[in-house]
């Protein structure tokens, strides 16, 4: 079973300079807490980067702007990005925290001095300065700030409340190799303009001209990113979209001489391993899920495993320049593994009627391997009850079981009262027998008119009646005694309980979690076959947007 | 598994507890018994059961039960007219010897009527030999009047003796018929004695015995039995050691003559019954010791008188012998050859038809495993003279050693008459109240 594969086609640079090799990555935020490691390799700390980004953005939509404003404020204590800071601001601005925003923005500018909406920042500081001084006068700022500005006539006004999620800034990481190639950053302010390098371009206006690598913090736009030739490469350009609160990455290879892809995969398992083109595992991992990385064009061969998931082997067709992430879903395996113990020294284990082993107390559980799906186990132990019930083994997972043997309750008792009793059924059955018998002979000879009327074979009928009689009621007490004290048990029936489900061993001693929801053993008996209804919100971002996702079932 | 079997328990229970559980269906089977055990009284320490005889007065019935021979009494029980006997003896004084010597004797007689020395009483009985005021055959009577009969002289001093000198005691059998007013038959085999009392008199007439009629035995007169026909009575003795049967009659003016002697098989004479065995007069029923012989009544009173010492066979005699048959050949009675078949006879009509049925005694008879407990073996006269063996009566508490049927008698009781019949082995005497020729509710609560 392979799993599914969704390709998401983020953007695509322009391929017109093809010297450079330009990589953007749009970050889709699929882990919902990636610590923050500032040490770790370029690789991660960009991902922690967009997972913080991501994260902000996902609260700010969802109209929780203190929040939003804590994970802005964090994420630039650890990774100090101007962005952070004036999407902070934006947040605090939108909880009319006037002061806290014009923090913001004023440190913002202060450590972004060549940022290129340094003017609209500027303007922004006004706009709030002059509400913020209206405020003390009149209306608080957040309700009455549209009249403030337009009393004020000041330039025009970016008023508090049209702030919506496109007024986050984006990071967007510029890397060239090597470093230090001049880079011109130019924005389209025309919707139909096309770039082109060497002409005047009255449609694009220039907002960055640095070197890189530069780490710059960009509105919300269309944005033209040309390489200037530097030393024996040739200039390169690409077009590049900036989405609202995202980190974008572009790298260009000054020496291949084209663009490389950008392949991203991520799956429903976090930490699954990847492989690209290398579906024997001979070289080391190319990555654990989600891991993007600029890859050469052309088509590759993605294997993907994860412990307990059936592997994934696709091949991934990528031009140059395209990023690309490739969203795997691993399928659980069609098999699962008990791992059985239990409160008996010696028990033995059969699974639908067959025998499966004998698991000694002391030893490590008893591992049995099934096909997922319900099972019929039963385990036995001399002078315990023994268990029978079903199982539902899951897939790829391990399914820990305690059975709890209780012992059997002792049945010496009811074994005594129906042996008694049943001696005294016999007895009575002989003696009725004997009665009838006797019966029969005193009526013959009454009806042959020899039965005097002192015959002592009427005493001794009686008399055999009368012991029938009481027999019968002693062993028909006493069988109902040894009946109730037969079926009467009050120890609970040996159980089962089940453990948490863990995933298979990792070989690569890095185990993976399951993003899925926990796979939860379905046992008749012990547990609810199906997961009920339930509510399911997850981030998601793409090239044109994040947020939140909500799903369910019902 | 568990629950299995007690389950099975409870049903099996269940169902047998039904069937068996009502004791008191005994107690119905019990209450009106068809066979009536008579209470041996406590003074009876001596034998019960060994003789026995009954006598009917104007509906009142009664069975007298004789002990031991000569060293026993005899006990009075009220049979009443319906099926509800008492069982405890009304008078247990009979030959009791309390003060005065009397020896019980093997044939007890009773009487409807009796002459006594001064009036003629009803419900009497001849027990035996004593001295009431004076020596000789005591009488005693319902209302417990005793009075002794005149005997022949040897007899008188015969019983002389043995009151005088603490001798052995003689038994002196006795017998009667059941005529309202009954002539007595006694014996005395140690002289080879027998003497008749008519009806109404305390006077005895010796019976003749030809000259050279070899009877020397000491069973002469140990079975009698007094035939009652129309003019008078046969009177039949019995001398089984010789198997013979002496025969005299007796006429309406109390005249004895001797009319002749039967000869049969060995023990012929070994019990003497009559009866009417067919309605039109009594018969004479003869045992011996395989054999059962219905001798007709009226035939042995036409013979005439005769001096002659010859002893015939019973078939010679024309017409006289009716049927015969012995154990075996009417019936499948098991035991028969050590049951002592016809140990002892009676006839009574115990269903009400008019016809005697023939009861014979076998006391030795094998009975549901017990040996010697001894059965009744009922036998009707199907018509003209043919023997059949309708029922076979047993006491049902029956033990080794019973012998019933030493004894029988057969008591009237309303319009038929019941089998009393007496087991002394265990000192027992029982009334058969039921038959299997009575017809259905004819029999009381006591018959099926």
């Amino acid at each position: 079973m392979f799993a599914l594969v969704k390709l998401v086609f983020l953007s695509r640079l322009s391929r017109r300079s093809a010297p450079l090799l330009l990589l953007l990555a749009l970050g889709a935020a699929l882990a919902p807490a990636v610590s923050a490691q500032p040490k770790d390799a370029p690789g991660k700390r960009l991902e922690a980067i967009r997972a913080e980004m991501d994260k902000g953005q996902g609260l700010f939509i969802a109209g929780n702007y203190a929040s939003a404003a804590e994970v802005f404020e964090a994420g630039y204590a650890a990774y100090p990005y101007s962005a952070f800071l004036f999407n902070a601001g934006v947040c605090y601005q939108k909880q009319n925290d006037v002061d806290r925003a014009l923090a913001k923005f004023r440190e913002y500018v202060k450590v972004d001095p060549h940022a290129p909406d340094l003017d609209k920042v500027n303007q922004r500081i006004a706009t709030l300065e002059a509400a913020k001084a209206a405020a003390a006068t009149a209306a608080p700022l957040g309700e009455a700030g549209s009249g403030a500005d337009a009393g004020a006539g000041a330039p025009p006004v970016v008023l508090p409340s049209a702030d919506d999620q496109s007024s986050m800034k984006s990071l967007v990481v510029i890397e060239t190799e090597p470093d230090g190639a001049p880079l011109r950053i130019y924005q389209r302010v025309e919707a139909s303009a096309q770039f082109t390098l060497g002409a005047a371009n009255p449609g694009f206006k220039e907002v960055v001209a640095t070197n890189a690598p530069a780490n710059l913090t960009l509105d919300v736009g269309q944005y033209h990113v040309v390489v200037e030739k530097f030393r024996d490469f040739n200039a390169s350009e690409a077009d590049m979209t900036i989405s609202p609160g995202h980190v974008h990455q572009l790298k260009a290879n000054l020496s291949q001489g084209k663009f490389m892809a950008f392949l991203r995969v991520s799956s429903n398992v976090l930490g699954a391993h990847i492989w690209i083109d290398d579906k024997k595992k001979e070289r080391s991992l190319w990555g654990d899920t989600p891991h993007g990385e600029l890859v050469p064009g052309g088509t590759h061969e993605v294997l993907v495993e994860a412990p307990g998931f059936e592997p994934f082997l696709s091949n991934v067709d990528l031009e140059h320049g395209q990023q690309k992430e490739l969203e795997v879903r691993l399928e659980r395996l069609n098999y699962g593994v008990l791992h059985i113990d239990a409160s008996a020294a010696v028990v033995a284990v059969r699974v639908d009627d067959h025998p499966k082993g004998v698991w000694r107390t002391g030893t490590a559980p008893l591992e049995v391997r099934l096909d997922a799906g319900e099972h019929q186990l039963t385990v036995e132990s001399d002078g315990r009850k023994t268990f029978k019930g079903k199982v539902v083994v899951p897939r790829g997972q391990i399914l820990p079981l305690h059975v709890k043997m209780i012992p059997k309750y002792p049945r010496g008792a009811a074994w005594t009262q129906a042996i008694i009793g049943a001696a005294f059924l016999g007895a009575s059955i002989y003696a009725g027998v004997e009665s009838n018998r006797l019966y029969d002979e005193l009526k013959s000879d009454r009806q042959n008119g020899t039965l005097d009327g002192s015959d002592e074979r009427a005493t001794r009928g009686k008399w055999f009646a009368i012991g029938a009689d009481a027999g019968f009621i002693i062993a028909g007490t006493l069988g109902g005694l040894a009946t109730y004290n037969f079926i009467k048990d009050p120890l609970p029936e040996s159980s089962v309980s089940e453990d948490k489900l863990y995933e298979f061993e990792d070989p690569l001693k890095a185990r993976p979690v399951a993003r899925l929801a926990p796979y939860k053993a379905l046992r008749q008996d012990f547990a609810t076959v199906e997961p009920g209804p339930h509510l399911q919100l997850m981030p998601s971002a793409s090239s044109t947007g994040g947020g939140l996702f909500l799903g369910g079932k019902f | 598994m568990r629950a299995f079997l007690p389950r099975l328990a409870l049903l099996l229970g269940g169902t047998l507890g039904a069937s068996a559980c009502s004791w008191s269906r005994f107690d119905d089977l019990t209450e009106n018994s068809p066979v009536v055990l008579l209470e041996k009284p406590d003074s009876m320490n001596n034998g019960f059961g060994v003789s026995l005889a009954t006598a009917t007065n104007q509906g009142h019935t009664q069975v007298l039960v004789g002990g031991t021979v000569t060293t026993a009494g005899a006990a009075l029980y009220e049979l009443g007219q319906e099926d509800s006997p008492n069982t405890k003896t009304s008078d247990s004084n009979f030959c009791s010897g309390q003060g005065k010597p009397c020896f019980l004797s093997s044939l007890i007689a009773g009487f409807a009527n009796a002459q006594g020395p001064d009036q003629l009483r009803s419900l009497c009985y001849a027990v035996g030999t004593g001295v009431v005021v004076k020596q000789g055959l005591v009488m005693r009577c319902g209302d417990a009047n005793e009075y002794t009969l005149d005997m022949p002289p040897a007899a008188q001093e015969l019983l002389a003796m043995s009151i005088a000198q603490n001798q052995p005691p003689q038994d002196y059998p006795l017998a009667t018929d059941r005529t309202d007013n009954p002539v007595l038959l006694a014996s005395l085999p140690e002289k080879r004695l027998a003497w008749l009392y008519p009806e109404k008199s305390t006077a005895f007439s010796a019976l003749p015995v030809p000259d050279g009629l070899d009877v020397d035995d000491a069973s002469f007169g140990r079975s009698l039995a007094v035939v009652a026909v129309d003019g008078g009575r046969v009177l039949a003795l019995g001398v089984p050691g010789k198997a013979k049967v002496l025969l005299w009659k007796a006429d309406a003016s109390a005249k004895v003559s001797y009319v002749g002697c039967l000869r049969g098989d060995p023990g012929m004479g070994k019990a003497l019954a009559a009866g009417k065995v067919q309605a039109d007069g009594d018969d004479l029923v003869i045992s011996d010791d395989a054999h059962v012989q219905v001798v007709d009544g009226a035939t042995l009173f036409a013979l005439p008188e005769t001096t002659s010492n010859e002893c015939v066979l019973s078939g010679l005699i024309p017409d006289a012998l009716k049927t015969w048959w012995d154990c075996k050949t009417t019936g499948n009675p098991s035991e028969c050859e050590q049951a002592e078949f016809g140990a002892a006879l009676a006839v009574g009509d115990l269903d009400g038809d008019g016809d005697g049925e023939v009861i014979v005694g076998a006391p030795k008879m094998l009975v549901r495993g017990q040996k010697n407990a001894g059965s009744l073996l009922v036998y009707t006269m199907k018509f003209p003279w043919n023997p059949v063996l309708v029922d076979t009566k047993s006491i049902s508490s029956a033990e080794s050693g019973d012998e019933l049927g030493r004894s029988i008698v057969t008591p009237h009781v309303g319009k038929r008459d019941i089998i009393a019949a007496g087991a002394p082995g265990h000192g027992k005497a029982a009334l058969f109240y039921c038959t299997a020729q009575l017809p259905n509710g004819a029999g009381g609560a006591r018959c099926p």
